[in-house]
């Protein structure tokens, strides 16, 4: 599994990193910077609790 | 403003439905109706009520502006309030950009967190007053200071302007246009923004380890900030922080009264605060609206706007779309997802929105573990009067089996 963040579209929720903070990167504002990365078998799951929490549709997972 | 070219036409008036149960009704009825309509009512507006265009709505800022067209006057609610500018809320971009970075690391999520401690302090603090009374005002013993002295103490304002200040923000919303409180809060908001300037003042003369020192100390491309805009931030932070999460606080509060199975599910699971503030935040929104002006003629949704109309956003009935949320009348204490639009969408996204999960946490921590039974006097409940904007609650009297002090 691999994450896409739409860093333009994001807005600094941080309802990812709040459910998924080994998955997901904040910088020091609280905006997503994690770049298109692989995701572990065991951070499956809150990878995707992570993307489908965001308000502003950001993040996409490519299974 | 109004002509045969704004259609649909919706008979909605915000103003005119003045408790919570009868403000929901009409935002369902409006929403069901014409998710996005123009009303005559309060000098001609649109009306978005649907999840999809508020979100779409908050997103759009190039559409739909958040700046003052009158500088007198507040730009986000609709009802002309003279208050002071509401910085960066009120701002588009290119001016957004830089102030709301000053505004963002202040308040970022790992800053929000290091207030977890004196969130709790204050929460505990306030439940220690009364825990051996039996008996607690859940708004004002508990709801309403504790956010307020998170905020100001770490803005780093002397606790002897706390009560004031907080009283500011808190008595337009929660006492009735023309009550003694209120006419009092409006003469007290000079005298808040008098001691803001004194102490913007000092920190530029004498800095401190405090939130209000990094704000006059902040910098926009290599110069420090001018003294105005840093008491506008100041001014704005208060107004932000000190009776938003205390309507959510009392909200999260009656509901656990009012249904005690949520109340016995929270106790069983305690982990279960995590979702169910999210559900707490879609359901008992407490900023309810949310006002814009379109710059340019567009089409939205459908509907023929045009530059200078005034646009009124509805977090509240975005939350109950049906379209956006299964079974979306009901509370659903582990609602997953939930993408409430609850602290707004795109780039005015609610900065604080990370400190008052956090307070809002340990608030309720502290009641669920200390006085789990407390019951609400029913017949001497008081709503906020108006729930065009802010809601919430003025009085929540509760009995509870006592218990020890732990301060």
């Amino acid at each position: 599994m691999r994450v896409h963040v739409d860093v333009e579209k994001c807005t600094g929720h941080a309802r990812c990193w709040s459910l998924a903070p080994e998955v997901y990167e904040l910088d020091d504002l609280g905006y997503n910077v994690t770049p298109l990365k692989d995701v572990p078998p065991e951070l499956e799951e809150a990878a995707r609790k992570g993307a489908l929490a965001c308000p502003e549709l950001a993040i996409t997972i490519e299974e | 403003m109004t002509d045969q070219t704004r259609t649909p036409v919706v008979d909605f008036d915000v103003f005119a439905s003045n408790t919570l149960a009868a403000n929901n009704a009409a935002w369902e009825a409006v929403r069901t109706e014409c998710p996005v309509g123009w009303t005559q009512h309060n000098g001609g507006h649109w009306v978005i009520s649907g999840y999809e265009a508020v979100a779409e709505a908050f997103r759009s800022w190039e559409v739909f502006s958040s700046a003052r067209p009158n500088p007198e006057y507040a730009s986000i609610t609709i009802s002309n309030s003279r208050i002071p500018p509401l910085i960066p809320e009120e701002l588009d971009p290119p001016e957004w950009h830089p102030v709301r970075r000053i505004l963002a690391g202040q308040l970022s999520p790992g800053a929000a967190e290091r207030l977890r401690p004196r969130a709790r302090h204050w929460a505990r603090r306030c439940i220690d007053e009364v825990i051996e009374t039996g008996r607690c005002e859940l708004v004002t013993g508990l709801a309403f200071p504790v956010p307020a002295a998170v905020t100001l103490e770490w803005l780093g304002f002397p606790e002897s302007d706390w009560e004031a200040m907080a009283h500011a923000f808190h008595d337009p919303s929660a006492h009735p246009n023309g009550s003694p409180e209120h006419r009092r809060a409006f003469a007290a908001f000079a005298a808040v923004t008098a001691r803001v300037a004194e102490e913007v003042a000092l920190r530029t003369r004498s800095p401190r380890d405090d939130a209000l020192t990094a704000i006059v100390q902040s910098e926009i491309e290599g110069e420090r900030i001018p003294s105005e805009l840093a008491e506008a931030l100041v001014f704005m932070t208060i107004g932000g922080g000190v009776d938003t999460t205390s309507a959510l606080s009392a909200a999260a509060l009656w509901h656990l009264h009012a249904f005690p199975e949520d109340r016995a599910r929270l106790l069983a699971e305690p982990e279960l605060l995590e979702p169910a503030t999210e559900e707490f935040l879609r359901f008992y929104p407490p900023a309810r609206t949310h006002a814009r002006t379109v710059t340019q003629d567009v089409e939205f949704a459908g509907c023929p706007m045009h530059a200078g109309d005034r646009v009124l956003l509805s977090e509240i009935a975005a939350g109950r779309d049906h379209e956006a949320f299964p079974d979306a009348d009901r509370f659903v204490i582990d609602r997953f997802p939930n993408r409430h639009l609850s602290f707004g969408a795109g780039i005015h996204r609610c900065p604080g929105s990370h400190l008052a999960r956090i307070t809002f946490t340990e608030i309720m921590r502290e009641v669920l573990d200390r006085i789990p039974d407390y019951r609400i006097v029913d017949a001497e409940v008081v709503e906020y009067p108006n729930w065009s904007m802010i809601g919430g609650w003025a009085n929540l009297p509760a009995v509870f089996t006592p218990g020890p002090r732990l301060g």
